[in-house]
């Protein structure tokens, strides 16, 4: 992984003192609220319904052994001994003080860890799939590309004061599982006709208010022009993006009124006049950048472990349940990758203990060469565990209560925090959360309905991605009691697409029912093998209504 | 309202006219706002005076980068802090070669100066209130840069 040089550690000591000044001088009434407000978003500082919430920084959900134990720590010293991981791979404190944020962020600093623009109107942490790099399909290795776009977006100084938000993500093949065609901008390597490795670059996606997928504005854009092709978009959104309406701000909102093509024609022209700057990648360059992520030193003899673990497997049928939902193949023989869910039963989906992350981290030195991923889905991946380890690794999370062998299934759900910790929020999505684990219990069950993507979000800012879930919810607020808008059909992967909302929302008593007879509906009408997200947009949603909405005899 | 130029304090020697009063002092070093460049552009850039602009991110900086030769001065308005067109106004400006003075105006305060200046502004008008004598210090807080700026283009893998 990336390691920082004198440069990057000298960049972000000075940002924990620059930033320390300023809590100062707001502390001391130099600096108005609203002014400080910027400040502290720009560093990742909500002031919440109960507390400050601080956003540490997770590049690319790319973390070492001693970042996790330090994270441990400053659970410990700074709050209630626990944190939150994002959909953006980054993670969150729910209870640090304000004046002691510049003192977590020095902690950060001294094992290269930050909170630099993890909110505010400003260019975010960039995002990419969590099996990068040991994919057997994939074209190439998208880290490299997220870390040269990291130092680009980093205290960029024309680029602070965004019309609103700005999301990258870059995918390394053709799977996605980094949501990139709802993001500001989606990167995908892919290789041309004649062999070249470029990428597609999307543009306008988002969810939100208005979720729109992203458009295709060029179907090839050579390596070294990167960084001056996001250069110009941002650029033209920079200058063009309205301003006066902060729910129409979004680049989606541009490129819609525009139309991708002017917006194209837009771009192009600010391209062509810094396409040949000392902006251009230089071969040199890329080439150092990616030899921070060789390969592991894989062990030749880590095949010897796979006639052990198959005796394992069938020995135990709960390993092998674990083994067959959170593990997946690894290109090289010998390995595989596991999934730690963070995603236990009664527990907020995402959140992780001090006990959990030293833990995490003194089994990655173990089992993992010191590496530790946060994903898209909010758990953790150990991306290069041998057969002959799995077990002992298994029973050691089992120990941790974070091998629950639902990854992928129902009670694998994406929830932001709600109405218990976000100001925005009007609904109580940890409690439906609940309602829903504690319906859904039985492994069996869950295993029969397979793969399946449920998200829920408690406001209309749709922080836990619910149109791109094959079931979304979205919680809404009626009169002052919750209600639970439920959608069907969306999907964040290669085949992206949004969910269309089947009927009127549901009260919070009903959700989980609702969920049930949406999966009764399924399993009357799915073809063998066929996945919930297959059914549904074979059959449309009619028969769903028909059965959630059925008038009670 | 102090100025800042070049990291130091300065007296405004531009004086400021409209539409009413420019044609009295049209020969002297003068500020026009953007609408009345639009209509005199003529006279105002043959007149024997130094000339300056004022603009905002609502108006077009094509017309400026038109006549970048002509002008001396450039001032960008901030409405408010949060505005961030005019950090690529400058940065337009100066790759487009102008030299002359290029101003932050407006709702322009400490914490954004330094990004201010490594997109091109050299000229800071601070808000009496929002100024100390500290502010200096703001400039080169972080004195890392990844990306080039105005008074050096290279990113850090350049440089």
């Amino acid at each position: 992984m990336y390691q920082y040089n004198e440069q990057d550690q000298n960049l972000i000591n000075a940002r924990v003192e620059q930033y320390r000044d300023q809590t100062r001088r707001f502390l001391a009434g130099e600096i108005p609220d609203e002014e400080f407000r910027g400040l502290r978003l720009m560093n990742g500082l909500y002031i919440q319904r109960q507390a400050p919430m601080l956003r540490i920084a997770v590049p690319y959900g790319l973390m070492n052994s001693v970042q996790v134990r330090k994270l441990a720590d400053i659970t410990r010293k700074y709050d209630k001994n626990y944190a939150h991981f994002t959909t953006r791979t980054n993670v969150q404190l729910n209870w640090p003080k304000l004046e002691q944020v510049p003192d977590i962020l020095a902690e950060l600093a001294e094992v290269q860890m930050h909170a630099i623009q993890t909110s505010g109107n400003c260019l975010r942490n960039t995002t990419t799939d969590h099996f990068a790099g040991i994919i057997p399909e994939e074209i190439e290795d998208p880290r490299p590309w997220c870390e040269i776009i990291r130092q680009w977006t980093t205290l960029h100084p024309e680029f602070a004061y965004l019309p609103r938000k700005f999301k990258i993500a870059v995918t390394g093949g053709p799977e996605d599982r980094a949501a990139s065609q709802v993001h500001d901008i989606g990167l995908h390597l892919v290789k041309n006709a004649a062999g070249e490795i470029g990428f597609e670059v999307l543009v306008g996606g988002g969810l939100g208010r208005t979720p729109v997928i992203g458009k295709v504005i060029n179907d090839f854009l050579p390596k070294q022009d990167l960084l001056t092709y996001l250069e110009a978009i941002l650029r033209v959104y920079n200058l063009n993006g309205r301003r006066d309406n902060k729910y129409k701000a979004r680049i989606k909102i541009l490129v819609n009124a525009l139309g991708i093509d002017e917006f194209r024609k837009l771009v192009d022209a600010e391209w062509q006049i810094i396409r040949s700057t000392e902006l251009a990648l230089t071969d040199d360059y890329i080439a150092k950048i990616k030899g921070y992520f060789e390969p592991h030193p894989y062990a030749s003899d880590a095949v010897d472990g796979l006639s052990v673990l198959e005796n394992q497997l069938e020995d135990r049928a709960d390993f092998r349940a674990w083994y067959e939902r959170n593990t997946r193949a690894h290109k090289v023989a010998g390995y595989r990758a596991v999934v730690i869910s963070l995603k236990p039963h009664l527990k907020p989906p995402g959140d992780i203990t001090d006990v959990q992350l030293d833990a995490v981290a003194d089994l990655a030195d173990t089992y993992n060469f010191g590496e530790i991923r946060s994903t898209h889905d909010q758990n953790l991946v150990f991306a290069h565990v041998a057969a002959g380890d799995l077990y002992t690794l298994w029973q050691s999370l089992r120990d941790l209560n974070l091998a629950r062998a639902n990854i992928g299934t129902l009670t694998d759900m994406i929830v932001c925090p709600g109405f218990d910790f976000c100001s925005l929020a009007n609904a109580h999505t940890l409690g439906v959360a609940e309602q829903i684990n504690a319906k859904f219990d039985d492994l069996d069950y869950l295993y029969d309905i397979g793969d399946i993507k449920l998200n829920m979000s408690g406001c209309i800012n749709a922080c836990a991605h619910h149109h791109v879930a094959h079931i979304g919810i979205l919680g809404v607020d009626k009169g002052g009691e919750d209600f639970y808008q439920i959608t069907l059909g969306g999907s964040s992967r290669e085949d992206a697409s949004l969910g269309k909302i089947i009927g009127k929302a549901v009260p919070q008593a009903e959700v989980a029912d609702t969920i049930e007879k949406i999966l009764q509906v399924y399993v009357k009408n799915r073809f063998e093998d066929e996945r919930f997200i297959e059914t549904v947009r074979r059959i449309g949603l009619v028969p769903f209504k028909e059965r959630v909405y059925a008038a009670v005899n | 309202m102090p100025l800042l130029i070049n990291h130091a304090v300065a007296e405004d020697s531009w004086l400021l006219v409209d539409e009413d009063n420019f044609t009295a002092h049209i020969n002297e070093d003068i500020v026009v706002p953007y609408e009345l460049f639009a209509e005199q552009s003529d006279s105002l850039l043959n007149a024997e005076g130094k000339l300056g602009v004022r603009i905002n991110g609502d108006q077009n900086l094509d017309l400026l980068l038109q006549n970048l030769d002509k002008l001396s001065l450039i001032a960008i308005e901030f409405p408010a802090f949060t505005d961030g067109r005019g950090f690529s106004f400058a940065r337009i400006l100066r790759r487009s070669g102008f030299t002359g003075q290029v101003r932050a105006e407006g709702d322009v305060t400490r914490d954004r100066l330094e990004y201010m200046e490594r997109c091109g502004f050299d000229a800071f008008a601070i808000p009496a209130d929002r100024y100390s004598d500290d502010i200096l210090s703001a400039f080169g807080e972080v004195p890392v840069h990844y990306q080039g700026s105005a008074d050096d283009e290279r990113p850090i893998f350049r440089q």
